[in-house]
């Protein structure tokens, strides 16, 4: 469903600071499998899912999502794609305070225009299938560890993404969170779900519902191990 | 209908987006209101002034002629009523006796007009408001007022000036000419100038023209001439004002610039998750200006109410003495409201509309933020 | 030079304006040299960011325009005290030359802007921004309409002075004076009367044309909806306004801007600016048919700038028709 060929993309390019973030990678991902970009900081992981997640085009190769050339299309339709094809999980959860969990939930759909009473009917069900939703009116800054990061897979599922994206989403957990986090996303898979995760945690990529794991180094795809 | 609705939940993030940063928008919003206020406020008071005066001015004659020695104001002799009535066009022909009376006791000057028909004959007096106020004097009180040789004379007041047109007459004696002449000793056969009625206004050109001809120890004034260099008073001092005021106004919008610019760590980090979950930069931008919109209507309508209070109900004590600063008029009055569109449109573009430029490149700097910053934090 | 709130004001929107379109033309130049959409290099990243820039920048330009093409209304409709034989605004903007010249430069500058405005929307909704060099090629022509106008309103202002005597009116606008106004005034009623509705009524049919049929192209639509912009305007100067002053000689077309005429004329030229700008919105769009990005979003586009197109130009002839009827005013002899 996604294909990379070629993809480069180089920051600050023609200045002294020029740095080449990936070099040249070629790949390709299955609908509805769980894979891991493993490898490293700085090798480049966060960048590929950034272009994979239509977040940052690629300084050159082509980016195909679902048949579709997404790489020269202008930020306004990039983001359009995203909205829909994508649900993100962050390092840091990076939930907005202040706001309410289904406020937070909810942001993503803001764009798209529905009537505020379907946007919540649909909030309270996501909140419902992770079991979070007693603490629906509760503010982010309340919430324990285990239940802020049910919250930010909430909002990554708000708009039923084809595909989620965690960037190193156990860095800040501890082993008993990881591996919770880890059946969330089994069950996410069990639902259809295509999963990206990019991680240097064994918890992550020896977790037994990866299908494949990609190793990376310095912009470049070292390895891929099929296990499913 | 999607448009409307994405409109309103951008609008609702917005909303709670200012309530969550309380303590970094009052300061803004107490400025912008202070500005809005004090802009409005010039605007309204020399508005009002001037419809005051232009009503005041419709009931004044058409044509006063003074007489003028070393180009200074001075007395009319009688004889020039003949001259001036024989003017083709001049329907009639008035002296009018008026003048001021400095009072010591209360360090107030008072004016003294004396009517075409004063009902109560000499010995009497009809005050305004204003003097029964500072004498503390009611009917059948006796005042006395100090003549030119230095001698008291007793005069009785017969009535008082109803409140109502207080602009006019708050500080008005009148009297008969008779104790006119005998308190300010002007002798008999002067006039302190006099009134034309004429014919046909469109012949007032000729006339004026034919006056300074025939007596050219004269000044004729027309009530058109007078009027319109009010209303160029007016405007010239309330456009002083706003040059003053200017200044403070781009204080402001260096504030509101540094206050959009320098977004707080936690809002770039809130719009930067914002753009990662699917925000597109439009839609930041949209956000950015509802909050605007807020801040400024809310500015913008509690400036203009405060303005209007302070200018129709509290006299405009901030700055009233640099807006009158001529004799005509007097500190105890109260302007009749008066507002309209092209005082709100006015208002509108000398604070909310620089405001707004000031803020459009900061807010597209927050909104184009990438969307993979949320990734790199 | 008159020293009045509303003229710091106005001059202050000009400037304001002003400084608006020199950065978006700054812009506009670097984007019309350098835009590659193929290109994921730093610089084309940089110039779409600009682009949202200019976009919003344009809009706040729109609603500047629409507010100080009334305010200068206004104010020169206030000012008139200053100058004998001036009774309304007519007679403020006859002061000296420039007072028309930027009137009427204000009312093309919102057009303008408003057709710069439907270019970008058509534009932001083609993946491959196919009109992103004519946009900007249009904004460095609105540019220096946007610097005369400052520059004419300032002239303006500047050789205004208290006591100059200017004809108002009742003079400018009465038959037989041989300008532009005075011709306008004195066109046959009856005719006009003929000309105006029945523009009316070939726009509407052109609209519904469009609307109902899949292959027109709305050229015609845009034509007629132009001259029924041109001939309404005539018609209010002409014969709607005797009907609304009830006079058979007043043909100002500003005194009903004011209180003592309930505000009408905001009914009508509000609607008729807004058709303006739409109605020619619907022609510009018609040559960008053959676009192929573009292919679905002109047509839906032109359909909505032709509904509101027809809702104004509804609600202008409907309120001057109804004012026009019960007006105790009949005009006998036309």
């Amino acid at each position: 469903m996604i294909q990379l060929s070629a993809v480069t993309k180089v920051y600050n390019a023609g200045k002294q600071n020029e740095f080449t973030a990936l070099r040249n990678i070629s790949m390709s991902i299955d609908p509805g499998r769980v894979t891991v970009l493993k490898g490293p900081s700085g090798s480049g992981k966060t960048t590929l899912l950034s272009i994979i997640g239509c977040m940052i085009r690629p300084t050159a190769g082509r980016v195909l999502v679902n048949g579709k050339e997404i790489t020269s299309l202008p930020e306004r339709f990039l983001t359009g794609t995203r909205r829909m094809t994508f649900g993100f999980v962050f390092q840091q959860f990076n939930l907005i305070k202040g706001l309410s969990v289904i406020e937070n939930v909810m942001l993503p759909a803001f764009p798209c225009g529905d009537p505020y009473g379907t946007m919540k009917k649909r909030t309270l069900q996501i909140l419902d299938i992770l079991k979070i939703e007693d603490k629906a009116k509760s503010k982010i800054e309340w919430l324990s560890g285990g239940e802020a990061q049910r919250v930010s897979i909430a909002r990554a599922l708000m708009n039923d993404p084809e595909v989620i994206i965690a960037d190193e989403p156990t860095a800040h957990l501890d082993t008993k969170l990881s591996e919770e986090f880890m059946d969330i996303l089994g069950e996410m898979k069990s639902r259809g779900k295509t999963v990206l995760i990019a991680s240097h945690d064994p918890i992550v990529y020896d977790c037994k519902i990866i299908d494949r794991v990609v190793e990376m180094r310095d912009g470049t795809i070292t390895g891929s191990e099929n296990r499913a | 209908m999607g448009w409307i609705n994405k409109q309103r939940n951008i609008l609702d993030f917005a909303l709670n987006s200012l309530l969550r940063r309380k303590g970094k928008n009052s300061a803004l919003f107490v400025v912008y209101t202070g500005i809005i206020f004090l802009v409005s406020s010039i605007i309204f008071s020399s508005e009002s002034i001037k419809r005051e005066s232009q009503i005041l001015l419709e009931n004044s004659p058409e044509v006063v002629v003074q007489r003028t020695i070393a180009g200074r104001h001075d007395l009319i002799p009688e004889q020039y009523i003949g001259q001036l009535k024989s003017i083709r066009g001049v329907q009639e022909v008035k002296g009018r006796l008026w003048g001021y009376y400095f009072e010591p006791g209360v360090q107030a000057n008072y004016t003294f007009v004396v009517p075409d028909e004063f009902l109560y004959g000499p010995g009497y007096i009809v005050i305004g408001n204003g003097v029964s106020k500072t004498f503390l004097a009611g009917k059948g009180d006796i005042l006395p007022f100090k003549t030119l040789d230095g001698s008291y004379t007793s005069l009785e007041v017969a009535d008082i000036l109803s409140p109502d047109s207080e602009i006019v007459s708050s500080d008005l004696i009148l009297l008969s000419e008779y104790d006119f002449r005998k308190v300010t000793g002007m002798q008999k056969g002067f006039y302190t100038d006099m009134i034309l009625k004429v014919r046909n206004t469109r012949e007032l050109q000729a006339i004026t023209d034919k006056i300074r001809r025939i007596l050219p120890d004269t000044r004729p004034i027309t009530r058109n001439e007078i009027m319109r260099t009010y209303e160029a008073i007016f405007d010239w001092r309330s456009g002083i004002l706003l040059a003053v005021i200017s200044g403070a106004a781009f204080a402001f919008i260096i504030f509101a610039w540094d206050k959009a610019t320098g977004l707080s760590s936690e809002e770039k980090k809130e719009i930067g998750i914002l753009k990662g979950i699917g925000w597109e930069t439009s839609d930041v931008l949209f956000m950015k200006t509802w909050e605007g919109l807020i801040i400024s209507l809310s500015a913008f309508f509690l400036g203009v109410f405060f303005a209007y209070i302070h200018i129709y109900f509290a006299s405009a004590f901030l700055f009233m003495p640099v807006l009158k600063g001529w004799s005509v008029l007097y500190p105890e009055f109260r302007l009749v409201p008066f507002l309209d569109m092209f005082q709100i449109t006015t208002i509108f573009f000398l604070t909310v509309a620089p405001y707004t430029v000031a803020t459009i490149i900061p807010s597209w700097r927050a909104a184009t933020i990438d969307p993979d910053s949320v990734m790199r934090l | 030079m008159i020293i009045h709130p509303a003229v710091i004001a106005l001059i202050a929107g000009s400037l304001m304006v002003s400084v608006m379109l020199l950065l978006s033309a700054f812009f506009g130049v670097s984007i019309f040299r350098s835009w590659d959409i193929r290109s994921g290099s730093e610089l084309q990243l940089n110039l779409e960011r600009k682009t949202y820039l200019i976009s919003t920048l344009m809009m706040y330009v729109l609603w500047f325009q629409l507010a100080s093409f009334f305010l200068f209304i206004f104010t020169a409709d206030r000012l008139h005290e200053l100058f004998v034989g001036a009774m309304c605004a007519a007679g403020t903007l006859n002061v000296n030359e420039y007072g028309y010249p930027a009137l009427i430069l204000k009312m093309v500058n919102f057009i303008l802007a408003g057709l710069w405005l439907i270019v970008n929307y058509v534009d932001n909704r083609a993946y491959d921004y196919p009109l992103i060099k004519k946009k900007y090629a249009l904004l460095l022509v609105i540019t220096p309409f946007v610097f005369l106008e400052a520059a004419i309103q300032g002239l303006y202002f500047a050789g205004m002075k208290a006591d100059l005597i200017t004809s108002c009116c009742g003079s400018q606008f009465s038959s037989g004076e041989g300008t532009v106004a005075s011709e306008l005034a004195s066109l046959p009623v009856i005719p006009l009367k003929i000309a105006f509705y029945s523009s009316i009524a070939c726009t509407f049919m052109s609209g519904f044309i469009f609307l109902w049929k899949e292959n027109s192209k709305g050229v015609l639509f845009s034509l007629a909806s132009g001259i029924t912009f041109l001939i309404s305007i005539a018609a209010v100067i002409s014969f709607f306004s005797l009907y609304l002053y009830e006079l058979p000689t007043h043909h100002c077309p500003f005194c009903m801007l004011q209180r003592e005429y309930r505000y009408l004329g905001y009914v009508f030229y509000l609607p008729l600016l807004c058709a303006a700008v739409t109605g020619s919105g619907v022609g510009v769009l018609a040559s960008f048919r053959t676009i192929e990005s573009l292919n679905d979003a002109v047509p839906v586009t032109q359909r909505k700038l032709i509904a509101v197109t027809l809702i104004s130009y509804f609600l202008f002839s409907a309120v001057a028709t109804y004012a026009m009827i019960s007006s105790p005013l009949m005009l006998k002899g036309y």
